[in-house]
């Protein structure tokens, strides 16, 4: 497991703030990831991980704060909601394409090829000539155990195979960040596995990752820091061990009693007392 | 007593009223496509004036009978336009403009009727908006589409026969012409409504064949 040092940001966030009407989501989220760090978003239902997330690329647009992505600001917008980037949709297009997602439920392009799922967005965002993009593609379906069935439709292909193929065509942009929403909670159980292991493989190789999962197991394997959301703020963050093994705030001890279990289960491997 | 000398004999009149009515059909169909794909995205535009354009246009036109817009394009329009507006025209705008409403609510049926994580993860991948619709929702959409536009395509060939009503020389107006001099009502119309079975039955079995894979694969 890394160590935070002082490797450059790939992410800061700076006073977050979003609301649907009146409701608020998000409450002043700041947050850093650093180069290669894997950070776990972990909260109950309806506790804003999920938005934290998709605010992140601006799938969602928070209403105020600011968002910086490998140095670019991607969002800045004040309280009273001026917008003081204004940048135009082809720039956040641009900065978007560093940020790789892959989405609880797949979203693969059902009517395209498993290979053409992977080549589509190199090819017509970032102008990869097909040849290449092909060839990286074949490597990534390779890497991940999917190279039979590059020519097959995502329909044919099981869950936790679709969920493999999403990596591979979030890869294929060549991402500095990789944001994963609830990657495996689709799948059925026997399925997880298979895409747990893609993602541990991708910490190991150094890919920075914010991750909303409710895998423990996964949170102990890579996580270097859990930062634990309750009503759109962070009321902890610290390593896996700090924050689900004897967690401070009553929050985040309510959270964990519910998993108390598969923690107790985990303990002998995670080598604590 | 049913005497088909009466079709064989007028043979040529009704022929001529045929291709009439097929060309009415084709003709608005496709310029129906090209204003109902417009108005259809217009409908479904980030921009409201535009949306509300659209909106406006498609309920405009699906809510007026057909038989009325082709009469007051006819009768009327030229009345304030201080123009003069052939039977043609007149017919093939009013088909055209109707059936491009029709065509509009279903392409945004079927682009509304796509999942919104296609639309997430084309923009997580960083693609355009105008890149999302050619390449992620439109050629899905398309797919759901068929049968709704094959079925609305059939509706629109009965519909030519309101054409008569402005004396466009149609399959209908010249089977009214024929009974007329020939007072053979009864053969004339059973070959009127046949000829429309004869063409429609097989289109309408070819658009279910379309639903039913589709169907199952949903």
């Amino acid at each position: 497991m890394r160590v935070p040092t002082d490797t450059p940001a790939i992410l800061t966030i700076e006073n977050l703030s979003l609301r649907y009407g009146t409701r608020p989501i998000l409450r002043g989220i700041d947050l850093t990831v650093d180069q290669g760090e894997v950070v776990v978003l972990l909260g109950a239902s309806g506790s804003g991980k999920t938005s934290l997330l998709r605010s992140i690329n601006l799938l969602t647009r928070p209403q105020s704060g600011r968002i910086v992505i490998g140095g670019e600001p991607i969002f800045d917008q004040s309280e009273d909601g001026i917008d003081r980037l204004r940048l135009p949709a082809k720039k956040i297009e641009h900065i978007r394409a560093r940020t790789g997602m892959v989405f609880q439920h797949f979203n693969l392009f059902p009517h395209m090829s498993v290979l053409r799922n992977v080549t589509e967005a190199p090819m017509i965002v970032r102008g990869v000539p097909r040849a290449q993009a092909e060839q990286e593609a074949h490597d990534l379906l390779r890497q991940l155990g999917l190279e039979a069935h590059a020519e097959k439709r995502p329909a044919q292909l099981s869950g936790g195979q679709q969920q493999r193929v999403a990596i591979a065509r979030a890869l294929a942009m060549k991402p500095a960040i990789l944001l994963f929403d609830e990657p495996t909670s689709a799948l059925d159980p026997e399925l997880v596995g298979e895409v747990l292991r893609a993602m541990v493989a991708l910490a190991r190789g150094g890919m920075t990752m914010v991750i909303v999962t409710h895998e423990l197991g996964l949170v102990f394997e890579i996580a270097d820091r859990v930062v634990f959301l309750d009503a759109g703020q962070i009321v902890a963050s610290g390593t896996p061990a700090d924050i689900l093994l004897s967690p401070a705030h009553p929050r985040v001890a309510g959270f964990v009693a519910r998993f108390h279990e598969s923690i107790d289960m985990l303990k002998p491997f995670l080598q604590i007392a | 007593m049913f005497d088909s000398s009466v079709i064989t004999a007028n043979a040529s009149l009704l022929w001529q009223g045929l291709l009439v009515t097929l060309l009415y059909t084709v003709a608005t169909i496709a310029s129906g496509l090209g204003i109902g794909f417009a108005v259809g995205l217009a409908q479904l535009s980030r921009l409201l004036p535009v949306r509300l354009l659209g909106r406006i246009y498609v309920e405009f036109f699906r809510n007026i009978p057909l038989l009325v817009i082709l009469l007051w394009s006819y009768y009327a329009l030229p009345i304030f336009l201080h123009v003069n507006i052939t039977k043609a025209w007149a017919g093939y705008l009013s088909l055209s403009l109707y059936i491009a409403a029709f065509y509009a609510e279903i392409l945004r049926g079927g682009v509304e009727g796509i999942d919104p994580g296609q639309v997430d993860a084309a923009t997580a991948l960083g693609m355009s908006a105008g890149q999302r619709m050619r390449r992620v929702i439109l050629p899905q959409a398309i797919r759901r589409m068929l049968p709704p536009l094959v079925g609305q395509s059939i509706i629109q060939m009965k519909n030519t026969t309101l054409l008569s009503a402005i004396t466009v020389p149609d399959l209908l107006y010249q089977g009214s012409y024929v009974s007329s001099f020939t007072y053979r009502p009864m053969e004339v119309y059973t070959a009127v409504a046949a000829i429309f079975l004869i063409i429609l039955v097989p289109l309408t079995a070819l658009a279910r064949r379309m639903e039913g894979p589709h169907a199952r694969a949903h």
